[in-house]
């Protein structure tokens, strides 16, 4: 290849240990790890391989032990409480297991909470329109599916126009079909605005729709795929 | 012992929640102190009074006399209802004592006569009573006593009647007549400037010409009789011997503070610890709603494995228990140390041969079970909902918490952040809650303004009394009315740079069936110094003809300018006249009526004469002038306003801060109590939403400031309610404590809300702090991996 792919993640040697009295747990054990602009990055392993302990620092909500990891010219394990809030705010849309919205808030609001804070926001009918949610922006929480809600946390993530996003178990409280729409959103999105995306799942059936899977075990990278050919996410189900 | 499971529970919820429990369990306190120091210190006032005044024989009727015979005293004794009667000699005399420049007053009384059956009997706490021959021995009160370190033994000279005359002290005692013992002219009681002197009859004879007459009667009378007809039937017979008006307990000054005390304390009790139980209850409904509602499943559980929704609620109710069962032990300790405190501060005003302590075990049972009673109720609104909730719904996790307002559109137009629509949704979410915190906090504000206040009316009603309407440095007092020219004589006196006359009649002053013994002041026509003033604080000229009544005066008698009075004066030829009332004035302390001079010599059928004196004292000159002014001869007592207000003052300043202290502790602990516990459940219902943001990259000081916000918005809800709250208890305090001796002025400033705002939100922001470190902690990793 000619073109040198743009670095967005570059990790060396990330290790975690979490001690407590009933002795020490080695979360992570030395693993490399590089992530370039645009790609889109599903994560697998079973529990306590390690890819949520990742995700928590790549993401900047936990510190590494030891190693080094960078968000470009950011060193992430360098910065403190105060460096990784910013980091998050400007860099990073999260996506959560369980959707994590305001019930006070509409759908609109929502993200409107993001946008307001982030420095080149897009508008939040914009973000809804992504996800196909225009017709929605006005519903609480409470009014709306699992699969609605999940899309309006995709949306409120991408609002801010994230360099990376990042998804712990998007689809892991969805059945199969809305399960789709969701990752069809992240797909989209993906390709809209070009977001680095990284999804930790213990779902293998969506492997297929990543430009690379990672697997996690024991706290180690185990096993990289890199798909020649990427599936289009309604071709998936489980 | 085994101890079940639930039992468990409770013990380890307590310590779980144990600052939330503690906030809860203050207020309780607070609750059960006020209670039990108010009751308590009612019942140890009242029946330390009544039993002093039953031992040693408090009369019923004062009556004082210019000079009625002894033989008088055959015919009061034969007024039906009286069992006792005593003639007394009773006069003012002006101390000389060396170390002290300022004007002292003796009340000279002529000792109780022998035997059991006497009135007013004396307390002996040092030495021994004067032998009844004696003509140069006495007892002299404690306080006064104390405050000149004197003993039995000492000599003490006294000025008589314009003679001096050297005493040596035999005893120090106390008096049930004088248990407040207030100086003529004073607002407070001063033992230095101000003491009791108990002689043998046969001294007082001598000094005030009195041989075989009297100038003061007591009666004693059976119970049950009316007082008001044996004052009648006293009044006729003292007439004919410049009787001004017998007295009842009602209108004798000791009598008539112990009882302002006693209404105080009365009014606390009915005031605070309802406040405090009001709120203790809305706060154990508060927070148990919320541990109820995050314990659905456990209950879903222990339902479903068999235990019965009743077990479940009283597991709640005991929850209760425990804090309310730490409240009241806290309460306890504090209403007994309050009132050990309290105890002290009466014994600075108050003075008791003894103290009995009401300790009545069922006023802390009483006490107890309020509480106890007030944080079940509370608890039973919100355990009411464990009893309806089915196992198979409690043990699935709650829906979204449904908000479906269709306000939405209000919002965006108000162009609010999201952060703040969070805020105002939230609180709108739960109307009941956001309501009883901010009558909560209201509360506490509402305690500050209707305490503080007072403060500042006191200071005010000083302003008006002593540097606006008295202006005087000194007043004169004659023992007896002494012709005009005498205010010549005082005007020469060393260091007087202008002198006023004044004459003081006593009469009954009546309308209708409403009628006041009083006395009538008669000032010149354009008073410079002494001067009354009308309700606007301007200045008002004498009347020609006609009487100025006292707002006070007008509002008893039911009367206004126009109005016609009749006056009975009840010195000199005694005669009756009809007045019209041609203005009211304003006026703080007594009931007053005022009149010219010449106008009211006229009336009273007298030349001119007058009764004293007011005089402007050059300041450097003020010894020389304590000097001459007490060794006038016709100098009947002497008043000097500075130390008047000084002492009114230093009193005040002894207590201000210790009932500051008080009062603003209270209202901190209803604030604090309040503001944690909505804090910390506001946190618990969106810890998983701020977390949330935390990670969207929302920096700890905005999530903060979300929670934050809510919690403000309830404290500033609160203060204008507070100062409504506050200003209408300040109200009717004022009509409850309103008697015909003192009126406060109500008097709110504006800083009194700011000072009561001020504490209320530094105890708002003490509590922001103890939830602040919770924020900062809040765990975002958890979020990603729980629903909630």
């Amino acid at each position: 290849m000619d073109k040198t792919p743009d670095i967005v993640f570059r990790a060396t040697g990330l290790t975690k240990v979490y001690r407590s009295s009933a002795g020490e747990v080695h979360a992570l054990r030395g693993v490399d790890f590089q992530a370039a602009q645009g790609e889109f990055i599903v994560i697998l392993g079973p529990s306590g391989s390690g890819k949520s302990s990742f995700l928590n620092i790549v993401g900047g909500l936990d510190t590494a032990t030891a190693g080094v990891a960078w968000f470009r010219d950011h060193q992430l394990t360098a910065l403190d409480e105060r460096g990784l809030t910013r980091y998050r705010r400007d860099h990073v849309g999260f996506v959560f297991q369980f959707y994590n919205l305001v019930p006070s808030l509409t759908a609109r609001e929502n993200v409107a909470l993001v946008t307001e804070i982030a420095q080149k926001p897009m508008a939040p009918d914009r973000a809804l329109a992504l996800v196909g949610l225009s017709d929605r922006a006005d519903h609480f929480p409470a009014q709306l599916s699992g699969g609605e809600q999940q899309r309006v946390a995709i949306a409120r993530a991408i609002a801010k126009n994230p360099e990376v996003l990042l998804c712990d178990e998007p689809t892991g409280a969805l059945d199969s079909a809305t399960g789709v729409r969701v990752l069809e959103a992240l797909a989209e999105v993906n390709r809209t605005i070009g977001a680095t995306t990284l999804v930790i799942t213990h779902n293998a059936a969506i492997r297929d729709i990543a430009d690379r899977v990672l697997r996690f075990a024991d706290g180690r990278i185990v096993e990289e795929t890199v798909n020649a050919t990427k599936k289009a996410p309604a071709e998936v189900s489980w | 012992m085994v101890i079940s499971p639930l039992r468990r529970k409770v013990l380890r919820d307590l310590m779980r929640l144990w600052p939330q429990s503690l906030a809860i369990a203050l207020v309780l306190a607070c609750g059960v102190a006020t209670m039990i120091l108010g009751n308590g210190a009612y019942s140890s006032l009242s029946d330390t009074r009544e039993r002093y005044y039953n031992d040693y024989r408090f009369a019923d009727v004062f009556s004082d006399v210019t000079r009625a015979p002894r033989a008088l005293l055959d015919e009061m004794r034969a007024i039906d209802g009286v069992v006792a009667a005593e003639a007394r000699i009773v006069k003012l005399g002006l101390l000389s004592m060396p170390g002290m420049v300022e004007p002292g007053t003796m009340l000279l009384v002529s000792l109780p006569e022998d035997g059991d059956g006497a009135l007013n009997r004396l307390h002996l706490r040092q030495g021994r009573l004067p032998d009844p021959q004696s003509i140069r021995e006495m007892v002299v009160s404690e306080g006064f006593a104390t405050a000149h370190r004197l003993r039995p033994g000492s000599v003490l000279s006294v000025v008589m009647n314009g003679q001096r005359r050297d005493l040596t002290i035999t005893g120090i005692a106390l008096s049930p007549e004088f248990i407040y013992a207030l100086g003529p002219g004073e607002m407070m009681p001063d033992p230095r400037r101000f003491g009791i002197g108990w002689l043998p009859r046969g001294g007082l004879e001598a000094a005030f010409d009195l041989q075989g007459a009297f100038s003061n009667l007591v009666l004693k009378l059976a119970a049950g009789t009316s007082v008001d007809r044996v004052i009648e039937s006293v009044d006729r017979l003292t007439a004919p011997y410049g009787g001004t008006g017998a007295t009842g307990r009602g209108d004798q000054i000791s009598h008539v503070f112990l009882d302002a005390e006693l209404k105080q304390l009365s009014a606390m009790v009915k005031v605070l610890p309802p406040i405090f139980l009001l709120v203790a209850a809305m706060l154990v409904n508060m927070t148990l709603s919320r541990l109820v509602t995050l314990e659905r499943e456990q209950i879903g559980l222990l339902k479903a494995i068999g235990y019965s929704g009743q077990a479940i609620a009283q597991h709640y109710v005991e929850f209760v228990l425990a804090i309310a069962a730490l409240g009241i032990s806290l309460g306890f300790g504090a209403g007994a140390w309050l009132g050990a405190g309290l105890a002290q501060m009466y014994a600075r005003f108050f003075t008791f041969p003894f103290l009995i302590f009401a300790r009545d075990p069922q006023l802390y049972a009483l006490a107890a079970a309020i509480t106890a009673a007030s944080a079940v109720t509370g608890a039973l609104l919100a355990v009411r909902a464990v009893l309806a909730l089915p196992p198979a719904v409690a043990m699935s996790p709650p829906a979204p918490a449904e908000y479906r307002s269709g306000r939405g559109k209000l919002w965006r137009r108000l162009a609010l952040r999201q952060t703040a629509v969070m805020t105002a949704r939230h609180l709108l979410r739960w109307p009941l809650r956001t309501l009883s915190g901010v009558l909560g906090v209201a509360m506490s504000v509402m305690i500050l303004v209707a305490s503080l206040w007072s403060f500042g009316a006191i200071d005010w009603m000083i302003d008006i009394t002593f540097y606006q309407s008295e202006r005087q440095d000194a007043q004169v007092v004659f023992g007896m009315p002494e012709p005009q020219r005498a205010v010549y004589a005082a005007g020469q006196m060393p260091g007087v740079m202008k002198a006023e006359p004044f004459r003081a009649a006593a009469s009954r002053i009546s309308h209708r069936n409403l009628s006041r013994t009083i006395s009538i002041v008669g000032r010149p026509a354009s008073p410079e110094l002494s001067r009354v003033l009308a309700p606007d604080l301007r200045p008002m000229d004498m009347p020609e003809n006609g009487v100025i009544l006292s707002e006070t005066l007008a509002a008893v008698l039911d009367v206004g300018p126009g109005d016609r009075v009749t006056v009975a004066f009840l010195e000199g030829a005694r005669r009756t006249v009809t007045l019209p009332v041609s203005g009211v004035s304003l006026g703080y302390v007594g009931l007053g009526a005022a009149m010219e001079l010449g106008a009211l010599n006229r009336a009273l059928g007298e030349g001119p004469v007058i009764s004293g004196v007011n005089l402007l004292i050059d300041d450097n000159a003020r010894t020389a002038f304590y000097a001459a002014a007490a060794a006038a001869p016709e100098t009947g007592f002497v008043t000097v306003l500075a130390l008047t207000v000084a002492r009114f003052r230093e009193t005040l300043a002894e207590n201000i801060v210790v009932m500051i202290t008080v009062y603003v502790g209270l209202a901190a602990i209803i604030a604090i109590g309040v503001i944690y516990n909505f804090a910390r459940i506001a946190l618990s219902e969106q810890g998983r939403e701020l977390a949330s943001l935390r990670v969207l990259g929302f920096t700890q000081a905005e999530v903060a400031g979300i929670l934050f916000s809510e919690l403000a918005a309830v404290v500033l809800l609160a203060q204008p309610l507070g100062w409504v709250l506050g200003y209408a208890l300040g109200r009717l305090m004022v009509a409850a404590f309103s008697s015909d001796l003192y009126r406060m002025p109500f008097v709110m400033g504006r800083e009194v809300y700011a000072t009561a705002s001020v504490v209320v939100i530094a105890a708002a922001l003490v509590s922001a702090l103890a939830v602040r470190q919770r924020i900062n902690t809040l765990d975002m990793v958890e979020v990603l991996k729980t629903r909630e």
